[in-house]
């Protein structure tokens, strides 16, 4: 069913999301051909609001709006009176009067996209909230796994790395299992939550591989986001959860496929020589990224204020 | 002023039982309480067949916002709100700008309180200066003022040293502790529960631990000092198991309060990130709100107290992170006590009165209100088979961050006397 806005995966219904994933099919096709767009939504305005700093989730919704033909702004929130404290409130107040169709948002304080969406006509995309939900990252990585996998139905995903801080560990974990798909984590004590039911837990790297996944999902690490520490150093991790070169080639061996959603610190969670292993999916994530955020654009509804001519 | 009040149930905190009878009142004085009293010349009748009659409720924990936030409440806006839920007494919380630091600010609010609010209130004062937890506040001049309850409210005294000697200081004046629960390191910045929720949300928890363990510190500062500790607003089963572990040695004065949201609601109704679910110490879970009820009935819990929290409607219509914590409470209290607890038959009117009346205010050194001939009259006719709905119109408070908002509730308050002034009638 149509709707408003895409805040999280949460609320989506299983044929929501398979039919969004097979709707970013088509699009992915129109990227092998000379003309790359479709009139879709010529006329339509986005508005990038991106609070945090991004780069590719950020070029890759600029992208998709563009193949849409979508008119794109991008709000420069670093210059803007945002960064002095202006609340939220009063931002909305002044996208109203701008008469966005799409607003495209990216925030550190999680929940933030649904006060947008709740006070504005435009439709919402959530491009990663907090440690809340990053709905489009769910459904290409969902819409990645599908291509190798086309009925993901029992497989298993191990997701490693930072749990707790991670809205790419929500929204991912929470499609897959959408669909079927069997997930564990892994990581240190302090970042994996024990609070998941529904989602094996692990520690330690050799109980998580005897689990036999068929992706290992590896998150980036952000020693950054550590007020107190939660692991002792990067190098630290490296050694307990990282993808070293003997890790790889059990890897290899078992023909796991590996994902990460970007952008990879090397020599943390995994070392170089995974960039060229050859069932390492990173590179298609960031184009199936393109084709599932066209899907979005093209499924959601603006609420409309103004009648069509 | 003569009043009659007929008919009416009374109740009290010695009995479950309501006594039918007629109440007559001369020039604020409970004259005489009997069956069929003769109504004399110019009295004011009210029939009150089917109807409550209480002592005035006494709320020990407010937040008045003046000076300083005045857009979020004034105090007498707060008295209002008091009066429109059944209460006739309150103690403010000194977190104003300025703090409630000094005699002179003392002084100022309770100018204030006597000009323009139509019942009594009374304030508390800050352990330390701008409760910054440094500098001891101006402790003799508030008590002169009349300030008997000494809190950095809002926070904890995060120095225990600060603390303990406040305590050994400020005992030997007579005045008590309350304390704020809360390891500020722990509990991080945002108020919700570490749990489930807390993960779904992405939001970082505060865990229930961060709590506990300065209820157990600050009651050990005051079991080495010898100072009467507070716990206020005690949100999880273990702090409370903790209080009831230190009531049962009985060699430290310790009391407690509860509020009705940490009694009525859980983390897993902040939903969809409803800002009226946010408060400090935050909701807990199920069994902590199971948990607690049955401190409130044996004892643990010496008093119920809202933390009356009004924020403006902007504020809280931001996203969780940024919203302030707290709701408000005097408005709703009463009637919702009534509607989940005393309807359901969890507990009965001699609790609630002995929790939300008389033991709040001998705790603050007055004299309990009470049903009883030669009385001054302070009490309030509760209409248990009437519904109340909360809207915006109806609440006296200037916010209405509050999670009853719109909500259809069984009780209302129809009459509030206190003295010789009937300060409600509906």
């Amino acid at each position: 069913m149509a709707r408003k806005d895409l805040l999280d995966i949460e609320s989506l219904e299983r044929r929501d999301i398979e039919s969004l994933l097979d709707q970013s099919v088509p699009f992915k096709e129109l990227f092998t051909r000379s003309v790359k767009k479709v009139p879709a939504l010529k006329g339509k305005s986005v508005l990038m609001l991106f609070y945090e700093p991004s780069t590719r989730t950020h070029s890759s919704f600029e992208v998709a709006a563009k193949r849409l033909s979508a008119d794109v702004t991008n709000f420069d929130v670093g210059q803007s009176s945002i960064t002095k404290g202006e609340s939220v409130r009063e931002t909305i107040e002044t996208l109203q009067a701008m008469r966005t169709d799409y607003v495209i948002v990216r925030h550190k304080n999680s929940g933030l996209p649904g006060v947008i969406a709740r006070h504005t006509k435009a439709s919402v995309i959530n491009a990663g909230d907090g440690a809340h939900a990053h709905p489009t990252q769910a459904l290409l990585d969902a819409f990645t796994i599908k291509e190798k996998f086309p009925d993901p139905s029992g497989r298993k995903v191990l997701i490693v790395g930072d749990i707790l801080h991670s809205r790419v560990a929500r929204s991912t974990t929470m499609i897959l299992q959408k669909l079927g798909v069997q997930v564990a984590h892994l990581g240190p004590g302090s970042l994996v939550p024990k609070l998941n039911r529904d989602v094996t837990r692990f520690t330690n790297y050799e109980a998580a591989m005897d689990w036999q996944p068929d992706i290992v999902y590896l998150l980036r690490v952000q020693m950054e986001r550590q007020d107190v520490q939660f692991f002792p150093s990067l190098r630290e991790y490296h050694q307990l959860y990282g993808i070293t070169d003997l890790r790889l080639e059990q890897i290899r061996e078992r023909g796991l496929y590996i994902m990460h959603p970007g952008p990879v610190n090397r020599g943390v969670e995994l070392c170089d020589s995974v960039m060229d292993y050859e069932r390492s999916l990173i590179n298609d994530q960031v184009e199936n990224g393109i084709a599932a955020r066209m899907a979005v654009l093209y499924w959601l509804k603006p609420g409309s204020e103004q009648q069509d001519p | 002023m003569t009043l009659l009040i007929t008919k009416a149930l009374i109740a009290s905190e010695d009995s479950a039982e309501l006594i039918a009878a007629d109440v007559l009142i001369e020039e604020g004085v409970i004259k005489s309480i009997g069956n069929q009293l003769k109504a004399p010349k110019d009295a004011k009748i009210i029939d009150a067949a089917g109807r409550i009659l209480l002592p005035g409720m006494f709320d020990a924990h407010v937040h008045f916002r003046e000076p300083g936030h005045e857009a979020k409440e004034t105090i007498q806006s707060g008295s209002e709100a008091a009066i429109n839920g059944g209460i006739t007494g309150v103690v403010m919380m000194p977190n104003t700008n300025p703090s409630i630091d000094s005699g002179t600010v003392v002084g100022q609010v309770l100018d204030i309180a006597t000009k323009q609010a139509r019942i009594p209130v009374y304030t508390s004062g800050c352990v330390t200066k701008g409760r910054q937890g440094m500098e001891l506040a101006g402790i003799e001049g508030m008590r002169k003022k009349g300030v008997l309850m000494l809190t950095d409210d809002g926070d904890s005294t995060g120095d225990p040293a600060v603390l303990y000697r406040a305590m050994q200081y400020a005992t030997e004046l007579g005045m008590f502790f309350a304390s704020h629960c809360e390891v500020p390191e722990l509990a991080g910045p945002r108020a919700l529960n570490d749990g489930a929720m807390s993960y779904r949300l992405g939001i970082k928890g505060s865990p229930a631990c961060a709590e506990e363990i300065i209820i157990d510190r600050d009651i050990r500062l005051a079991h080495a000092t010898g100072a009467h500790i507070h716990i206020q607003h005690v949100s999880s089963k273990m702090g409370m198991e903790t209080i009831a572990w230190w009531k049962s040695r009985g060699d430290v004065h310790v009391t407690a309060e509860v509020s009705p949201h940490h009694l009525l609601f859980c983390d897993e109704d902040i939903g969809d990130y409803d800002t009226h679910y946010k408060m400090n110490p935050p909701l807990r879970t199920k069994a902590d709100n199971e948990a607690l009820l049955q401190g409130l009935i044996d004892g643990t819990f010496d008093l119920i107290a809202t933390d009356h929290a009004p924020h403006t409607p902007f504020e809280k219509s931001q996203d969780f992170a940024s919203a302030p914590n707290g709701i408000t409470g005097l408005d709703t209290a009463l009637v919702s006590l009534h509607h989940h607890f005393i309807a359901t038959g969890q507990f009965g009117w001699d609790l609630l009165i002995k929790r939300y009346s008389a033991e709040p205010r001998r705790f603050m050194g007055l004299e309990a209100a009470e049903i009883a001939e030669g009385k001054p009259a302070d009490l309030v006719l509760f209409d248990p088979e009437k519904q109340t709905t909360f809207t915006k119109d109806f609440m006296k408070s200037k916010s209405q961050n509050t999670p009853f908002l719109d909500k259809t509730l069984m009780g209302s308050v129809e009459l509030v006397v206190l003295g010789n002034e009937v300060l409600l009638e509906r």
